[in-house]
């Protein structure tokens, strides 16, 4: 149609008959569709609304007393992050989303490397059991992490229910208090989020792997490489750019944990396994500090944002973007 | 180890001296089937255990190690059945499969533009999508629940359903971007001498091309909708208990309901058993979209 119209115009005949044929529905559908807007509406309008707008609001009430219990709010600029870094419980909670993430973060990407170099060799070789045992390190992975929480409650009970605590007790040892010992808590949430975690970084790793060309790998065998020196010069290198994904993404899904956690041991004994994201949940949902809890946030956001451009220096990824 | 592959050495040689290399391959063999053999107990073993306790009379949880229960009972499902499982099921089923077809709704169009279309500003547009990627939605969840208030969205599963639609947007639409960009644009230009306008292109030409994309994204969003908490809790939180999904029900269980352990394991089963189905059943297109998606190295 468009073309048509070109060559038509020169003509006065034409120019009369694109007049009519512009009022066409089917010309107006013509033009309306040519225009990015028209696609990009609805998806510009829904992150507008549900991403953008409160990205911008949670950082206007960081700034603000607003509460859920009471009408309106007045701004009082920085006094909640004032009172935010005064605060034991916020320490408190910084150290152990460190502990956790910097634990959840090393774990999943070494397992997940293993498993997939295990799985990866296994269907060069032509091995058994890679299909099998990659699906039931995904199942892990998509069951609600509510009930995967509740799983491992289940699992780690201090009584003779608990799984774990009935073998330990058949071996006459005494009953390990997975839950309600501090320490021992933090590390159940950190083992309970491995068993999540590790089908991500697995299926990641697997598929760059798969990328790597046969060819290196022969002429690394030529130059005389033996299986090590050929997984440190050949694999891991050719890696680096799933690396620098895997690493960002575990880095944030580990930062902003929050349903495991709430179901497994709801942030206790007292606070020994609250992170950030549960913090600020209950600040803002069970103490009603709207103010407060969205500084929390804003903490949160910035120590994501600021982890992932530290990644982008140290893995040097500018050439490859 | 990856790259350790001898192609020239097979394993069932039966030459009575065997040689070093294949010696270090037998070995790299077992190694693989032991990390396969603790990779599945690891991950397949608490799910089992689960569902041997969910098949416990009440006095048989304290007792023995044995996967299998020596007396299985369904009590403990007829119970849970009867506390509205169903319901918070078909509930999230309802709010999973709108927006699941929200997504693809939304994203498809936008995801051709963005593939398709030169325009000022698109660059930077791409950019913020994906940067909308890296934030978590636990991040806004405050505000998010203020606007659902105001727009009169909280306590309803279309309002719940429209939430997703907004925060699964980012990640499905660079997925199906990165589909589209696949499919040579000689298809578009065939299409627009034909007489095809843009959304006749879309509709007939590029649809069936970008398919296997769409139903990645279908699978994917299927399952985190599916298993959302955060923002269910949130915003149906003070709805009627018939209201909730199954991932708020099932902890409902756990806090409020349930005194029985064997209750709260058939509830998680329950919970488990249709999404594990869903995945094995379509896990290899899952698979292929995660790899294709998230790494263009």
């Amino acid at each position: 149609m468009a073309t048509e119209r070109t060559i038509e115009d020169s003509s006065l005949g034409g120019r009369i008959r694109r007049t009519v044929s512009r009022s066409t529905v089917g010309d107006i559908v013509d033009r309306v569709v040519s225009r990015p807007l028209f696609w990009l509406l609805p998806a510009v309008l829904f992150i507008a609304v549900f991403q953008l707008y409160p990205m911008f609001e949670v950082f206007r009430m960081s700034l603000t007393d607003a509460s859920q219990l009471t009408q309106g709010e007045s701004y009082v600029w920085l006094e909640n992050y004032r009172q935010l870094f005064n605060s034991e419980r916020f320490r408190s909670t910084l150290s152990v989303t460190a502990i956790y993430s910097a634990s959840s973060i090393i774990l999943q990407l070494a397992l997940g490397l293993g498993l997939a170099v295990a799985i990866d060799y296994g269907v060069r070789r032509g091995l058994r059991g890679p299909l099998v045992t990659r699906v039931v390190v995904l199942s892990a992975w998509i069951i609600p992490g509510i009930i995967i929480g509740l799983v491992w409650k289940i699992m780690l009970l201090e009584t003779n229910v608990g799984v774990l605590n009935n073998g330990l007790g058949q071996l006459g040892l005494d009953i390990v208090p997975f839950r309600s010992d501090p320490d021992m808590a933090v590390i159940s949430v950190i083992i309970a989020g491995a068993w999540r975690g590790t089908a991500f970084s697995m299926i990641m790793f697997y598929a760059g792997l798969k990328r790597v060309p046969d060819q290196l790998y022969r002429a690394a065998k030529v130059d005389g490489a033996g299986p090590l020196a050929r997984f440190r010069h050949v694999t891991l290198p050719q890696l680096k750019p799933v690396m620098f994904v895997v690493t960002i993404l575990v880095t944030i899904y580990s930062l902003n944990s929050f349903d495991l956690i709430f179901a497994l041991t709801d942030g206790g004994p007292g606070r020994a396994t609250e992170v950030i994201a549960l913090a600020m949940y209950k600040t803002g949902f069970d103490s009603y500090q709207m103010g407060l809890a969205s500084a929390t946030a804003v903490v949160l956001l910035v120590i994501t944002l600021t982890i992932t451009a530290v990644y982008f220096v140290v893995f040097d990824v500018s050439e490859e973007i | 180890m990856a790259g350790s592959t001898d192609t020239d050495t097979t394993p069932d040689s039966t030459r009575s001296r065997l040689s070093g290399s294949q010696i270090r391959l037998y070995f790299y063999d077992a190694a693989t089937y032991l990390v396969y053999a603790l990779a599945a107990a690891f991950f397949m073993f608490p799910v089992l255990w689960v569902i041997s306790l969910s098949l416990r009379t009440e006095g048989a949880v304290y007792s023995a190690l044995n996967l299998i229960p020596s007396d299985p009972t369904l009590d403990a499902y007829r119970t849970v059945i009867d506390s509205g499982i169903l319901g918070w099921m078909r509930n999230t089923l309802v709010v999973t499969v709108v927006s699941v077809l929200g997504i693809i709704l939304v994203t498809t169009p936008a995801a051709y533009a963005f593939s398709r279309f030169r325009f000022r500003g698109r660059r930077t547009l791409l950019l913020a999508v994906l940067g909308f990627q890296m934030i978590s939605p636990i991040v806004i969840v405050l505000p998010l629940y203020d606007i659902m208030r105001t727009l009169g969205l909280t306590e309803s599963h279309a309002g719940l359903a429209l939430l997703y639609i907004g925060l699964q947007i980012p990640f499905s639409l660079w997925l199906l971007k990165g589909y589209f960009d696949t499919i040579p644009t000689a298809l578009d230009k065939a299409a627009r001498i034909d007489g095809c306008n843009r959304l006749q292109t879309l509709r007939y030409v590029l649809l069936r091309p970008v398919m296997p994309g769409i139903a990645v994204v279908a699978i994917f969003n299927f399952v985190l909708t599916w298993s959302e908490f955060v923002m269910a809790y949130t915003m149906l939180g003070p709805a009627g208990q018939d209201e909730y999904t199954l991932s708020m029900g099932i902890y409902l269980f756990d806090t409020q309901l349930a005194t029985q352990w064997t209750n709260i394991a058939a509830a998680a089963v329950i919970g488990v058993v249709p999404i594990i189905l869903f995945f094995v059943a379509l896990q290899r297109y899952f698979v292929r979209g995660l790899t294709d998606g998230a790494v263009k190295g």
